[in-house]
């Protein structure tokens, strides 16, 4: 028995998980029976991910014939995947729990969780693939299916339009991954991954650089890399709250997956160019995503924005991998692969977290613009509180997980001076120095986050008539559990993730990272040392000095309850707080030059010289500087050049014969030669 | 600046060493009136109570009721009856009492 | 008159407290009820070098959170009383009001439907500085008498001219 025996098992169930959505979502009965199994599913693809770490590759297994797929399905879970198929199970079971009380039983929900279904399925075989062809099939079938989990409300524009988006960018993207691995295939003479791997080193250095860069490119579309991202803050708001969730806990990790693969598996480069590229796509990715982030309102659109920031954060680490590699530093390779893949898992399980509440708001609330919400902490307390756990994961913050991670990336990133080269030592700590930006930037961006729909008083009425009845809480709550889990057991997991290392890369990096129980050392003994756990203990015991200050003091102290401090105004509204807009006012003027921003005032008494009283209007706006400068111009050129090439489509049917008679024509000369 | 830094040394410390010491100031200020009773005849009473801008004089019977409290130290009961009424120059009236700064000044012969 | 008589009790035993807490640290908000801001400029000569107020262990502070002290000038207009309130129950205990100027004592403005005329109406008061405007060494004055620094010795004090040695100072 393999891990990929759980990774067959979690296939058929997510087969017959969308098999019922189909046909029975229509009741609730069905609609419960077919997240059950989707839920199974996840259940074995985490457990056979998990195992999958410890034991290594699997043998490749071909299935079919060669017919019929162009090639036969060849499948091998490896270690490598092993990370992502069990963020995916984790992944697939939260939301199994959370979508029977999000989604309405009917006949659209049906499809919605089929296409869904499929989507886990095809991510799976993506992790699976053990060759060329199968991880193309299941790449673009994932894609597919993702598009279709988007249109879930086809009938609304932007719905269609953040749909074809992503359509547009993944089949962009799709076309150069299928380049890159053409390239090897044909260089290596081989299609199945572990024999590519196996021949990759006898390839030229020039063919497997442009493979590396077209794989980038092409796997940047899906993870988000800037300017590559722009499709993820069309399609995440429209898509459903766990559609939402999937693609970016899942969906965006694939891609990371598949720059992760080239990097590590399959092209390994030499020089430190192809690394230093990676790191300040990642970096310059983190910070104008986190930047872009401060500047929206729509909950959805802030979570998408910091997916991209989070996943430059990961290639940041992939790339400084690389450049270590290339000068011979093989330890701080493995180390800073393994704190790229810890935070996959983190921001996969913390991120999906606050995509479900994100949805969980707006089932209650019916809006998702920040400044229509507020007090939610005392309408929606179970939701608060876990929301709470996923904000001070993705914020970076201890004791969560996502401190642990960036920590570890840092620390890496740190090291930089250990290449030998001074240029390169520089460029690695200007990379640190951006990501340092982008983690206080993060900070900011979160208290934001959580501060403005969930503290403070509500600022409209269906803010103010929310209600936590109905709605989802074991879902996301299995995945703060998840985050608090990542953080805590930060050793289990470093040594789980250590065995990947050492099956990916060779070095054995175990003994010297985790020297004692509950201590790590990152990168290197001589420079630094922590222990999350011990970390985790005392922040809660530190928690509890004032609890037993204000315990032991209170028979001395007589407390008085007076109203907040407001100012001394008469009655305090709601539309006085601090909005999402203002406190994000200073990164706004601060980066004016990335933002581009335009305001427009306008008052009704403007043609009144008397008058100053009267509504005003009041109107910013940030320029969308990539739709604006880099995508219209290039729609444009196509546009331009489909119109060149009209006159050959007249509709004349005497120019078709024509056009018939000539390719028969080439073909007859064509065979005679 | 340096015209600034050596004036400065040449004058030494300005500030004003009060409450420990008496600060030399103070007999500059405009004070409260202070009242003679051998001059202030019922007559001068009852022109400074009218005159008073901020109703802090008023007579009661054989007393002129003089409330600190209200008074401005405009000085316009002194220019109306000088022989009767001349500053202070008590500046430490700050009180935790407000009946404290009511005075009752009695006028020439109807003192009870 | 009981009722007079508790509240200089009061007002007692709050100035030791405060002159115990706050000997050295004493955090002033001022609220203005109306003033002509004339008390406000005199007020703001504390921090000037010739006072300066700050040797004494006064500060200013703008949050009433982190007050010990609410220096009131003006004659409290009645659209400010609600302020004026939540400004004191914002303070934390204990805490002492001071009455700045004549207005704020009741002197100039008599009660109107504008005005109360006097910050006793909507504050326990427990310090009066008169003046108009109390000078900054009369401010001082006040200060200390807040804290139970310095005595206060008004209530002895006849104003009867035969006290007071005939001025050089010409207000002749």
């Amino acid at each position: 028995m393999t891990p990929l025996d759980f990774l067959y098992a979690a296939g058929a169930a997510w087969f017959a998980a969308g098999l019922a959505g189909l046909l029975f979502a229509r009741t609730p009965a069905g609609l419960r029976a077919c997240c059950a199994l989707s839920g199974l599913g996840g259940a074995a693809a985490a457990a056979g991910g998990g195992w999958s770490l410890l034991y290594g590759n699997t043998a490749l297994v071909s299935l079919g014939s060669a017919t019929v797929t162009g090639g036969p399905l060849q499948l091998q879970a490896t270690s490598l995947a092993g990370v992502f198929v069990a963020l995916l199970g984790v992944v697939a079971v939260a939301i199994a729990w959370y979508a029977p009380r999000y989604h309405a039983p009917s006949s659209g929900t049906g499809l919605y969780l089929a296409a869904y279904n499929l989507a886990l399925l095809s991510c799976l075989a993506v992790l699976a693939a053990g060759g060329m062809v199968t991880f193309l099939i299941a790449w673009e079938t994932m894609s597919l299916a993702c598009y279709l989990l988007i249109l879930r409300h086809p009938r609304s524009v932007p719905v269609a339009r953040g749909a074809f988006w992503f359509l547009v960018l993944s089949e962009a993207g799709f076309l150069l991954v299928v380049a890159a691995f053409v390239i090897l295939s044909a260089k290596t003479g081989a299609t199945s991954l572990p024999l590519i791997a196996a021949r990759a080193a006898s390839v030229d250095g020039g063919w497997r650089a442009a493979a590396y860069l077209l794989a980038l490119i092409g796997f940047g579309f899906k993870a988000g890399l800037v300017p590559l991202h722009v499709w993820l803050p069309e399609a995440h708001p429209v898509a459903p709250a766990d559609g939402s969730a999937f693609l970016s806990g899942v969906v965006v990790k694939l891609g990371v997956y598949g720059i992760a693969l080239f990097a590590f598996r399959l092209a390994p480069l030499g020089g430190a160019w192809p690394g230093l590229v990676t790191m300040f796509g990642g970096a310059v990715t983190a910070a104008i995503g986190i930047l872009y982030a401060m500047a929206e309102r729509d909950i959805k659109r802030f979570l998408a924005y910091s997916t991209i920031e989070n996943t430059g954060i990961i290639v940041t680490a992939f790339g400084a991998a690389m450049i270590f590699h290339s000068y011979g530093q093989l330890d701080l390779w493995a180390f800073l692969l393994i704190a790229g893949l810890y935070h996959v898992a983190n921001h996969g399980c913390y991120k999906t977290l606050l995509f479900l509440e994100a949805g969980v708001t707006e089932h209650a609330t019916g809006t998702r613009d920040m400044d229509r919400l507020g007090g939610l902490v005392h309408r929606l307390p179970r939701s608060a509180v876990i929301a709470f756990v996923g904000t001070l994961g993705i914020a970076a913050l201890p004791p969560l997980n996502g401190f642990v991670s960036e920590w570890l990336i840092f620390q890496g990133l740190f090291q930089g001076f250990r290449t030998g080269s001074h240029l390169t030592g520089i460029l690695i700590v200007l990379a640190a120095g951006t990501l340092g930006l982008t983690g206080g930037l993060a900070i900011y961006a979160f208290v934001r986050g959580f501060g403005i729909p969930y503290l403070g008083m509500p600022r409209t009425r269906p803010a103010a008539a929310a209600s936590e009845a109905a709605q989802p809480v074991i879902g996301p709550g299995l995945l703060a559990v998840a985050c608090v889990a990542l953080a805590v057991g930060a050793p289990v997991v470093l040594s789980a993730l250590s065995r990947v290392a050492h099956t990916v890369t060779g070095v054995t990096l175990g003994p010297l990272l985790l020297p004692g129980k509950l201590t790590v050392i990152p990168a290197h003994t001589d420079f630094s040392a922590f222990s999350p756990t011990y970390l985790a203990v005392f922040l809660v015991c530190a928690l509890a000095v004032p609890v037993l200050i204000y315990v032991a003091g209170r028979p001395r102290a007589k407390s008085v309850t007076v109203p907040v401090w407001d100012g001394g105004i008469v009655s305090f509204r709601p539309r006085m707080q601090y909005s999402a807009m203002t406190f994000s006012a200073p990164t706004r003027v601060t980066f004016d030059a990335l933002y581009r921003p335009s305001v427009s005032v306008s008052r009704a008494s403007d043609d009144d010289p008397a008058g100053r009283s009267g509504p005003v209007h009041y109107e910013a706006q940030v320029t969308p500087v990539f739709q604006r400068y880099l995508y219209r111009p290039a729609v444009r050129a196509l546009e331009w050049l489909a119109d060149l090439v009209r006159p050959v489509q007249s509709g004349d049917v005497n120019l078709y014969l024509l056009y018939v008679f000539i390719v028969i024509l080439l073909a007859y000369l064509l065979g005679a030669v | 600046m340096t015209l600034w830094f050596i004036r400065g040394l040449r004058r030494g410390v300005v500030t004003t060493r009060y409450p420990g010491r008496p600060d030399g100031s103070a007999r500059y200020l405009p004070t409260p009136p202070a009242f003679r009773p051998q001059a202030l005849t019922r007559q001068a009473a009852d022109e400074v109570a009218a005159i008073c801008p901020s109703g802090a004089l008023h007579r009661d019977g054989s007393v002129l009721v003089y409330d600190v409290g209200a008074c401005t130290s405009c000085g316009r009961c002194a220019a109306q009856a000088p022989d009767a009424v001349t500053a202070s120059g008590e500046f430490e009236l700050a009180t935790t009492d407000r009946s404290a700064l009511i005075k009752k000044i009695p006028i020439r012969g109807e003192a009870p | 008159m009981a009722e007079d008589a508790r509240t200089v009790e009061r007002a007692a035993e709050l100035r030791a407290d405060i002159a115990r807490q706050f000997g050295r640290s004493l955090h002033i908000r001022t609220l203005d009820t109306g003033s002509c801001a004339v008390c406000e400029q005199e007020i703001r000569l504390l921090t000037a070098p010739h006072y300066d107020l700050h040797r004494l262990g006064f500060f200013f502070t703008p949050a009433p959170r982190h007050a010990d002290l609410l220096l009131v000038t003006g004659p409290m207009i009645r659209a400010f009383a609600v302020a004026a309130r939540k400004t004191y129950d914002a303070m934390p205990g204990p805490k002492v009001v001071v009455a700045t100027g004549a207005c704020a004592l009741g002197g100039v403005y008599p009660a109107d439907p504008f005005t109360y005329g006097t910050v006793d109406a909507v504050l326990p008061v427990d310090v009066w500085i008169p003046g108009c405007p109390p000078s900054p060494l009369a401010l001082l004055h006040g200060l200390g008498v807040a804290v139970g620094r310095l005595a206060e010795k008004v209530r002895d004090l006849p104003f009867t001219a035969a006290d007071y040695p005939e001025r050089s100072r010409g207000d002749s």
